[in-house]
């Protein structure tokens, strides 16, 4: 067992600083040689309401997160109320208690039906209904109430003229650091590498670490014993939408588009902010060309997300490697220009985000339930790939790998994502570029009636582009050169050309890209999922292997065309299939039901927004093994 | 010898199509232009005018309804150095694209955009498009129209198009002309072309433009150019352009009613940030080194994700 397993969640206001405190924790146990994981909580809200991040750190890879948590770090009046039933009797409970007497009516943040809920439960147990109410049912489930004035310790800090908010969420990290027992050093640190070293910030931050040091020192009645520091590594810090972003500009991404929209438009964000850089050219490139001294990435905010896909598809034919990002309401708008790279076989990424639907739904909580209509979306039938990813280190190099498929099948991408990779925090190790690829599009000599869309053994035509071959595209059903027909024997022609790409794909791409049996080969109890579970299925792994119990995942990454032999070569021996997924459908038993004509008799589902957690996933396995369940819906999360 | 800019196609508009004054004029143009075929890419929405790029031997991309603004925008962006005209329908252009339609005023991408304004959706049998006045009833309409027409040059004029111009596609030498100037144009340029339909439009028939329209030129004192960087002269240009929009009717001008050089293109404004934006476009921007490894690199370029020891 590791010596260090913490769990632990700030809750505070959004926009009161949660994100960098999250970031502190992360970055100073990174500092002192540690591991972390964490993930992202908020509403679609810029200023007031309550977001959380929940972050795990150990001394090896950590890629999931559980309940109840050690260490609950209360930054507003909301966060004891919300988090209550977060606790065990090893948790201690940081929070201000300068709020003590707060009544859950003067919560203004908290959305009533969520207050009711908690009312209930503290009405239930005979508590009262201010935050010490919450406090107590915490203490009841044995959780150590640590409580603090915030207020007290900034002005001790910084004087009366700085304003406490400000502060709540360094002085909050700086607690937390000191309860878990990280040197007040990493602290430090960790808020210098996120504020930069700017006088007046390092100064008043440095004043508000030691005074959360000592308040700790002095308030010590839970014997903390520092924590030993480890050798460190350089590690980059990356959410799952940068992870993207840097696989994407790896990969030779050159025009990037998209329409603002949560949780995708953080990527395109990124983007923007690392749009002008100096490429690796290579000797004999760099002597003979001062202008290719600065390479760029070109990120367009389009007018809608049609004509973000539009700008795309066009700017892929000239040759570029093109992408758009987007999540569910922009990806349906997609949906027929979709169509229109399909039967144009163009080559364009386009990286969907999944979050809660439908329509609007739950804007920033996450879903996988857009599964189906990645696969299904735009009218008429066309090869697409779909293509998921569910961790930060898989997704940079899925990134640079979606790119080379679309251009060497010549067939639009979709990346399949969800909102909670999209807002989970890795460590990652610097990239070892001999394992990138990149491969593109099969080309041919420039002729004369160049044949865009030459009819071809494999489906694949040269590519032909823009500013290079004289190409016709359009929407409608066309000849081998481009121009509209509606001459029967054509129309198959094409079809089979363009269907029969499906084969291509699955014989080309390599089959640990399409799916991966992760796990024991001879296990109990088999698990069927994909994208951001990952990390938590095989975090569960290594707990059920403690108690004998062999597992292991089928982790299916090509969606379309699917791996429908591996998959199902690697499900026939099965002893208890299980399937895990963020939607209430169980979008991909079905899939597998429709093309390998298996029927999946147990599920472990989630669609309630919030991030899957290790101990719900063991929990819905027993439920499954043991008392013969067959659907265990998920429930956890604030 | 020049290049062919004919296809062999044959084309399918209906005899008598004003949309084959406007295909003769592009090809004239493109011919006058001089350059290689490869240096063009024409678009199109859907609809009649849609079929234009397959009767041009150049590369020519049939698009989507409604699209066509955005879909000639991606190929400028990825690649500078192409001249882009974009044909749309009127209510290609106006009514399901009109959201791009005002984008595009915005953003000034250098590339020019055709308006086939006929008054009807020709191809799915002569509805009402946005430019068909109110009350008219047209030969497919089963009563009077009963929307409002919009006005094209003014929607344009005021979402910030740089230039702004109308023809008559039965005057093919004017329309290329006009043409030759709005490609000149660096910014977007707007072509406002009347293009009658003869089979579903029996109102603005050939015959009842050429009884109307006027040649804005034939008068020495019309300048429709903004001749300094001051919002001023722009202004007046601009007021000028607006009230010249407004004719319509027993008198309809024709020719450059706007013409603004002064503002930076949307390819300008990346340039001032991402300076080789033109000399090295995306499309041309190399991605794999000479040892064939990707140009980018993690430690060059996201340092500020590095967590430093």
């Amino acid at each position: 067992m590791p010596l260090v397993d913490i769990d632990l969640i700030i809750g505070g206001p959004q926009g009161g600083g949660i994100d960098s405190a999250a970031q502190i924790v992360i970055r100073a146990f990174s500092i002192a040689g540690y591991e972390a994981f964490g993930i992202r909580e908020y509403y679609s809200n810029i200023k007031g309401r309550h977001s959380y991040f929940h972050v795990r750190v150990k001394e090896t890879p950590v890629r999931s997160l559980r309940y109840p948590v050690d260490l609950l770090v209360c930054l507003d009046a909301e966060s004891p109320f919300v988090h209550m039933e977060d606790v065990s009797d090893k948790t201690i409970v940081l929070y201000d208690e300068d709020l003590m007497n707060t009544k859950i009516e003067q919560v203004l943040t908290m959305e009533s039906e969520t207050k009711k809920h908690v009312l209930d439960k503290l009405k239930e147990g005979g508590f009262g209904t201010t935050i010490a109410g919450a406090i107590e049912f915490m203490k009841k489930r044995g959780a150590v109430p640590y409580p603090v004035s915030f207020r007290n310790l900034v002005v001790g800090a910084l004087g009366p003229n700085k304003p406490p908010a400000r502060y709540a969420n360094t002085l909050g990290a700086s607690l937390a650091m000191a309860l878990m027992g990280l040197p007040a050093e990493f602290t430090s640190r960790g808020i210098e590498s996120i504020f930069g070293k700017k006088k007046e910030v390092l100064e008043d931050n440095e004043k508000i670490v030691k005074s959360g040091y000592e308040f700790v020192k002095t308030h010590n009645n839970l014997n903390i014993k520092e924590l030993p520091v480890r050798e460190a590594k350089e590690r980059y810090i990356l959410t799952g939408n940068e992870a993207i972003g840097i696989g994407k500009v790896i990969g030779g991404l050159k025009l990037q588009t998209y329409y603002p929209i949560t949780p995708a438009a953080d990527e395109s964000f990124f983007l923007e902010g690392h749009d002008y850089f100096e490429p690796v050219m290579g000797e004999d490139i760099d002597k003979e060309n001062e202008v290719l001294k600065n390479a760029s990435v070109v990120v367009v905010q389009a007018e809608d997300e049609i004509a973000a896909i539009a700008m795309a598809i066009s700017g892929a034919m000239t040759g570029t490697r093109t992408a758009t990002g987007t999540s569910g309401p922009g990806f349906s708008l997609m949906a027929e220009a979709l169509g229109y790279a399909g039967i144009n076989e163009v080559p364009v990424v386009v990286t969907l985000y999944q979050r809660g639907g439908p329509s609007t739904g739950l804007p920033t909580r996450n879903s996988q339930a857009d599964l189906m209509f990645a696969i299904n979306a735009g009218h008429g039938e066309f090869a697409r790939i779909v293509y998921s990813s569910g961790d930060v280190p898989e997704a940079i190099d899925d990134a640079v790998k979606v790119f080379n498929y679309a251009e060497k099948f010549q067939v639009p991408v979709i990346h399949i994502l969800d909102k909670n990779f999209a807002n989970s925090f890795f460590l990652v190790d610097p990239l070892d570029y001999s394992k990138i690829k990149i491969e593109r599009w099969k080309l041919s000599e420039n002729t004369e009636n160049f044949e865009r869309f030459k009819l071809t053994e494999d489906g694949i035509s040269p590519m032909g582009m823009f500013g290079k071959n004289i190409i016709w595209l359009t929407g409608d059903e066309h000849s081998e050169l481009g121009h509209i027909t509606e001459d029967p024997e054509t129309r198959d022609a094409m079809m089979v050309k363009r269907m029969g790409k499906l084969n291509t794909i699955l014989k080309e791409i390599p089959e640990d890209e399409q799916v991966e049996l992760i796990g024991d080969k001879n296990a109990d109890v088999t698990l069927l999922s994909w994208g951001s579970n990952k990390g938590v299925i095989l975090s569960v792994f290594e707990k059920l292997r403690t108690e004998g119990v062999k597992a292991n995942l089928v982790y299916v990454k090509l969606m379309n065309p699917f791996p429908s032999k591996l998959v199902s070569k690697y499900l026939s021996t099965a002893k208890v299939l299980i399937d895990l997924e963020n939607n209430y459908t169980a979008q991909l038993a079905t899939l597998v039901k429709q093309n390998c004509g298996i029927e999946v008799k147990n599920f472990i589902l989630k669609y309630n927004g919030r991030h899957t957690t290790d101990d719900e996933v063991y929990e819905g396995i027993k439920r499954v093994l043991d008392k013969k369940e067959n659907r265990v819906v998920m429930i956890r999360g604030a | 010898m020049a290049h062919n800019y004919r296809t062999d196609l044959w084309v399918d508009w209906c005899p008598g199509c004003g949309d084959f004054g406007i295909l003769a004029a592009l090809q004239q143009s493109m011919t006058e232009m001089n350059k290689k075929p490869e240096d063009f890419a024409i678009f199109s929405g859907i609809g009649c005018s849609a079929k234009t790029p397959h009767y041009i031997n150049a590369p020519g991309m049939h698009t989507l309804h409604g699209r066509v603004i955005p879909f000639a925008s991606g190929v400028k962006l990825a690649n500078p150095n192409l001249t882009v005209i974009a044909d749309g329908g009127d209510g290609d252009l106006l009514s399901i694209g009109a959201g791009h339609f005002v984008a595009a005023g915005r953003r000034n991408v250098d590339m020019t955009i055709i308006i086939h304004n006929n008054g009807v959706y020709g191809l799915t049998k002569g509805q009402a498009s946005p430019t068909l006045a109110r009350g008219e009833k047209t030969k497919g309409l089963q009563r009077p129209n009963i929307l409002d027409s919009l006005n094209p040059v003014a929607l344009a004029l005021t979402v910030g198009y740089t230039f702004v111009a109308r023809a008559f596609s039965f005057d093919v030498k004017n329309t290329k002309d006009i043409i030759m100037k709005a490609v000149k144009h660096r910014g977007t340029s707007v072509i406002d072309l009347l293009q009658p339909c003869p089979t579903y439009n029996d109102i603005n028939t050939k015959e009842w433009y050429e009884q109307r329209v006027y040649y804005l030129d034939k008068d020495p004192s019309w300048d429709p150019v903004v001749k300094e960087a001051t919002s001023e002269a722009s202004e007046q240009k601009y007021l000028q352009a607006i009230q010249k929009s407004l004719e319509w009717g027993d008198k309809i001008p024709l020719g450059v009613l706007y013409q603004n050089d002064f503002v930076p293109s949307f390819g300008d404004r990346i340039a001032d940030h991402i300076t080789n934006y033109f000399e090295v476009p995306p499309a041309l921007s190399p991605i794999v080194n000479s040892e064939g490894q990707p140009v980018a690199r993690m430690e060059k370029i996201f340092t500020d994700r590095l967590i430093k020891r």
